[in-house]
């Protein structure tokens, strides 16, 4: 039985991994923390679910749909985040907070209130692996998981634009010093941002019922993954998502379904009350 | 019996001393100048005695009583105050409410502000001139006037022990002698005075001995005459001063 | 003299903020009246001065700087303690709701201990997120709470009596209006208070330069403590009104972020560096939302507090009650220099 818990809370953890990376990215970047982080993924699994439901679109055809919706809303809040006065990561918080309102109104309006679910129904089929069931939608959502983060990770280690990113990260000071155009990478983080929230969206979709105010939970997540970690580290992230996937099932396990809320809330306040910047992340200053 | 003694007083951030054991003492009713080029650690000293840092190694003692891991309120009830390098006024605050604020935390507590405490706030502010801006924010103050304010602020406390940061840094001459006078003034109140003086605008006039450190040690110790003929000194300040282009 | 023309203006702005502010009252006092035939905007008026008084509670927090997004904690735990002692014991809400937000004062302890530690944003997450604490506890707590059902039937303010007169809260719309008035503005004169006293002086002087604060002997900590612990009691104290005057709570209702955002935009856009900005923003926006933007917009109407919030930080910081009123945390108005 601890076996199915530990594969469930494994893939559960990737996909949070998943959806954290955009924020996580942003954040690392720019010092800029997204609240409307949820809402985007949200939006983009909604603009799937339009296009499958609507126009039977196949599920990987809504991608770049969802990518392009991502992206046109992420340059809007850039450019809303590029007027932000000191101090500058608290007032993001406020204004990213009034986007995922805007944005949660939008989505009353444009899709209902109703609860939604991208069905997919092979997804729901399965197979025994040594005693341990794993549907097909398990299988998929930890190989497109840790598809597009080793994608990331190739992209941040062997491409100019990603080890420009990386130094930005590490230290901003270090990295204008060495002619590193600091406030450009920003704007390239907002859209490699954008680009993992259109593509975690419709996954989200899948797995998750879509309702105008399902953002917030999203981003609670990637809040806690991302101070987890700390800056800057791509396998903090993951461990992060593991240890908060792991948590997860086994609370769910022990204790029912409605305790699962709580998991993310007590491992974030633990990870603040010891270390304000992430536990493997340095300490600033 | 010393004033304040500071016994083999160190400071590491991470692994750099930034003081390596201090020893120093200040007798009452003195002026003392603590000089020394950027990044000798005189601000770094003036936070160990306030209690804002802690110390990684000696002791502060003030009065004869241990204050070394005290908090900077149970150090300011024992009459340690100071001015700070960069100002930080309370911006949003009128000048009159920031020197208010300096007076009505240190002795008992009472729920509002008293007549004495706004009567005195405004004479204090008359003592280093800026009454005339009582009503205005203090962000909107000029730099000069935001360091009168800040001494005012420190003075509100009504301290024994005054530790002044780079109070005349930018003063014009006429603003200097003022400065002077000003210190001279507060001394004739029983205040003993340890300045911060990087230039020693103030210092060579008005201290009764200088300190001098450098990389985070004590390089001289004496008069002003003293210590500026000390070779380590001028070591010092002309290494610095070949650094500026 | 080159301070004369703008005292001048000053001198108008001032001018043109009180009359709005004495219009505005005399319009509140007047509302029952002028609403006679609409039980409906005085049912909206009624809410709108509640959130006001909720928005005045957490800019009790808000003046020392720290922003909350976690205030629904208290608001729904305010509800819950208070329906609850109502309930099951039976006591009026009268002596439940301030029980109510004892409880709440409990709740705030707690996330102070958790959460004070940290500053500026990571403050704002930490209490993003221990609102879940209390939430889910509820949730689950079914033998108490009845869980994710909900309360219903709680008993509302009962009639009060005094020598011949008394007041029929059950059977007068205009009498309930006239309780949340007035708890709003005793509320208001103690946070004016709170804001000329030296706990207010300290507050301020935190939220302007911490390390400044501490070295003319605020106890930085404790002040904020201080403050978090008030502005928590009050915030369950409406909680509790809120529950006795819907008459029916849930957890998803009453711990909802709703409830931590409201109060956090109307004190922001009202400024949250005055007395009155945060809740003159409450009585505005959320007559403007409900009679404006609800029938234009019936899902979706909201959008409105998201738009209004991201304009105030990103241009108009200090409030629209702040930009007009300058200066107005002078503590003595007395000796000005002319
Ligand atoms: N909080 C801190 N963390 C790390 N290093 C610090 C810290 N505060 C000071 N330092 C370092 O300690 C050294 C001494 O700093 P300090 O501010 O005491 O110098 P100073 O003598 O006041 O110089 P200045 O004339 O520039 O004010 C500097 O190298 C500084 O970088
Ligand atoms: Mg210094």
């Amino acid at each position: 039985m601890w076996t199915s818990v530990f594969v469930s809370g494994i893939v559960l953890g990737s996909f949070y991994t998943l959806i954290s990376l955009g924020f996580a990215l942003i954040f690392g970047a720019t010092h800029t923390f997204n609240l409307a982080h949820g809402e985007l993924l949200v939006l983009a699994g909604y603009v799937a679910y339009w296009l499958w439901k609507a126009f039977g679109l196949s599920l990987l055809f809504t991608f770049p749909a969802a990518v392009v919706v991502a992206l046109l809303l992420c340059f809007v809040l850039q450019r809303l985040f590029s007027l932000l006065s000191e101090p500058r990561e608290l007032n993001s918080i406020v204004v990213s907070f009034g986007i995922a309102i805007l944005l949660q109104n939008g989505m009353l309006f444009c899709f209902s209130g109703d609860y939604r679910l991208i069905r997919v129904p092979v997804l729901n089929q399965g197979f025994h692996l040594h005693q341990i069931y794993l549907s097909y939608g398990q299988v998929a959502l930890l190989a497109l998981s840790l598809l597009v983060i080793a994608l990331l990770y190739l992209l941040m280690r062997h491409t100019y634009v990603g080890k420009a990113l990386r130094a930005t990260i590490q230290d901003r000071e270090a990295a204008s010093l060495a002619g590193i155009n600091v406030s450009g990478m920003g704007v390239v983080a907002f859209g490699i941002g954008a680009v993992l929230i259109g593509l975690a969206g419709p996954l989200y979709g899948c797995i998750h019922y879509l309702y105008p105010t399902a953002g917030p939970q999203a981003t609670l997540l990637a809040i806690t993954i991302t101070i987890f970690a700390g800056i800057g580290r791509l396998r903090g992230l993951i461990l992060g998502g593991w240890v908060l996937g792991l948590a997860e099932s086994a609370t769910v396990f022990l204790w029912g379904a409605s305790w699962r809320e709580l998991v993310s809330t007590i491992i974030l306040l633990t990870v603040l009350a010891l270390r304000p910047h992430g536990i493997l992340g340095r300490d600033e200053r | 019996m010393p004033f304040l003694r500071l016994e083999v007083l160190s400071k590491k951030f991470g692994d750099f001393w930034a003081l390596r054991e201090i020893d120093f003492s200040i007798n009452e009713g003195e002026i003392v100048g603590l000089v020394g080029p950027n990044g000798a650690g005189k601000t770094t000293l003036f936070n160990l005695i306030t209690g804002r840092y802690r110390p990684s190694r000696g002791k502060v003692l003030f009065r004869d009583q241990e204050i070394t891991y005290c908090k900077p309120h149970e150090i300011r009830k024992l009459g340690i105050s100071r001015t700070f390098q960069s100002c930080r006024p309370f911006a949003k605050m009128t000048t009159l409410e920031n020197v208010i604020a300096g007076r009505v935390f240190s002795g008992k507590f009472r729920l509002f502000p008293q007549r004495i405490d706004i009567d005195t706030a405004e004479e204090l502010l008359e003592l280093v001139g800026i009454a005339h801006k009582a009503q205005t924010p203090a962000g909107d103050l000029t730099l000069s006037e935001q360091r009168r304010l800040d001494l005012a602020r420190a003075l509100a406390t009504q301290p024994r022990l005054l530790l002044l940061d780079e109070v005349a840094a930018g003063f014009s001459p006429v603003a200097v002698k003022q400065a002077v006078e000003l210190v001279r003034r507060v001394q004739q109140k029983g205040v003993t005075l340890l300045i911060i003086d990087h230039f020693l605008t103030l210092s060579l006039r008005v201290s009764d001995r200088l300190f001098a450190l450098d990389h985070g040690e004590k390089v001289a110790e004496g008069t002003p005459q003293e210590v500026m003929r000390n070779r380590e000194v001028i070591r010092a300040y002309l290494g610095m001063r070949h650094e500026e282009p | 003299m080159r301070g004369t023309k703008t005292t001048k203006r000053r001198h108008q702005e001032l001018r043109l903020a009180d009359s709005i502010l004495l219009l505005g009252f005399v319009f509140l006092l007047l509302l029952p009246v002028l609403a006679r035939d609409s039980d409906y905007v005085l049912q909206v008026f009624t809410h709108a001065v509640l959130l006001a008084t909720l928005a005045l509670a957490w800019n009790i927090l808000g003046v020392s700087g720290s922003i909350s997004l976690g205030h629904a904690a208290f608001f729904g735990v305010g509800a819950y303690g208070s329906a609850l002692l109502s309930l099951n014991f039976g006591f009026s809400p009268w002596l439940t709701v301030p029980l109510g937000g004892l409880v709440a004062t409990v709740v705030a302890t707690l996330m102070g201990l958790i959460c004070l530690r940290l500053r500026g944003a990571y403050f704002a997450l930490a209490t993003l997120a221990f609102v879940e604490i209390p939430k889910v506890i509820t949730d689950n707590w079914d033998g108490l709470t009845k869980g994710s059902l909900g309360l219903v039937g709680l008993p509302g303010f009962t009639a009060l009596r005094l020598g011949r007169y008394s007041v029929d809260f059950g059977a007068s719309p205009a009498a309930v209006y006239y309780l949340v008035l007035c708890s709003a503005l005793l509320l208001a004169s103690l946070v004016a208070l709170i804001f000329r006293s030296n706990l207010g002086l300290a507050l301020q002087a935190i939220r302007e330069e911490e390390v400044a604060a501490e070295a003319v002997g605020v106890q930085v900590q404790r002040y904020r403590l201080l403050s978090l612990l008030v502005s928590g009691f009050f915030t369950g104290v409406v909680g509790g009104c809120y529950a006795h005057l819907i008459r029916y709570i849930e957890p998803g209702l009453v711990y909802g972020i709703h409830f931590s955002a409201v109060p956090m935009i109307f004190a922001i856009c009202g400024g949250r560096f005055t007395i009155l900005g945060p809740a003159l923003a409450a009585l505005i926006l959320y007559p403007v939302d409900q009679f404006i933007f609800h029938p234009l917009l019936p899902a979706g109407h909201q959008f409105l507090y998201g738009a209004v919030i991201i304009v105030a930080v990103l241009f108009m910081p200090s409030g629209f009650w702040g930009h007009l009123r300058k200066g107005q945390f002078a503590l003595l108005k007395t000796r000005s220099v002319e």
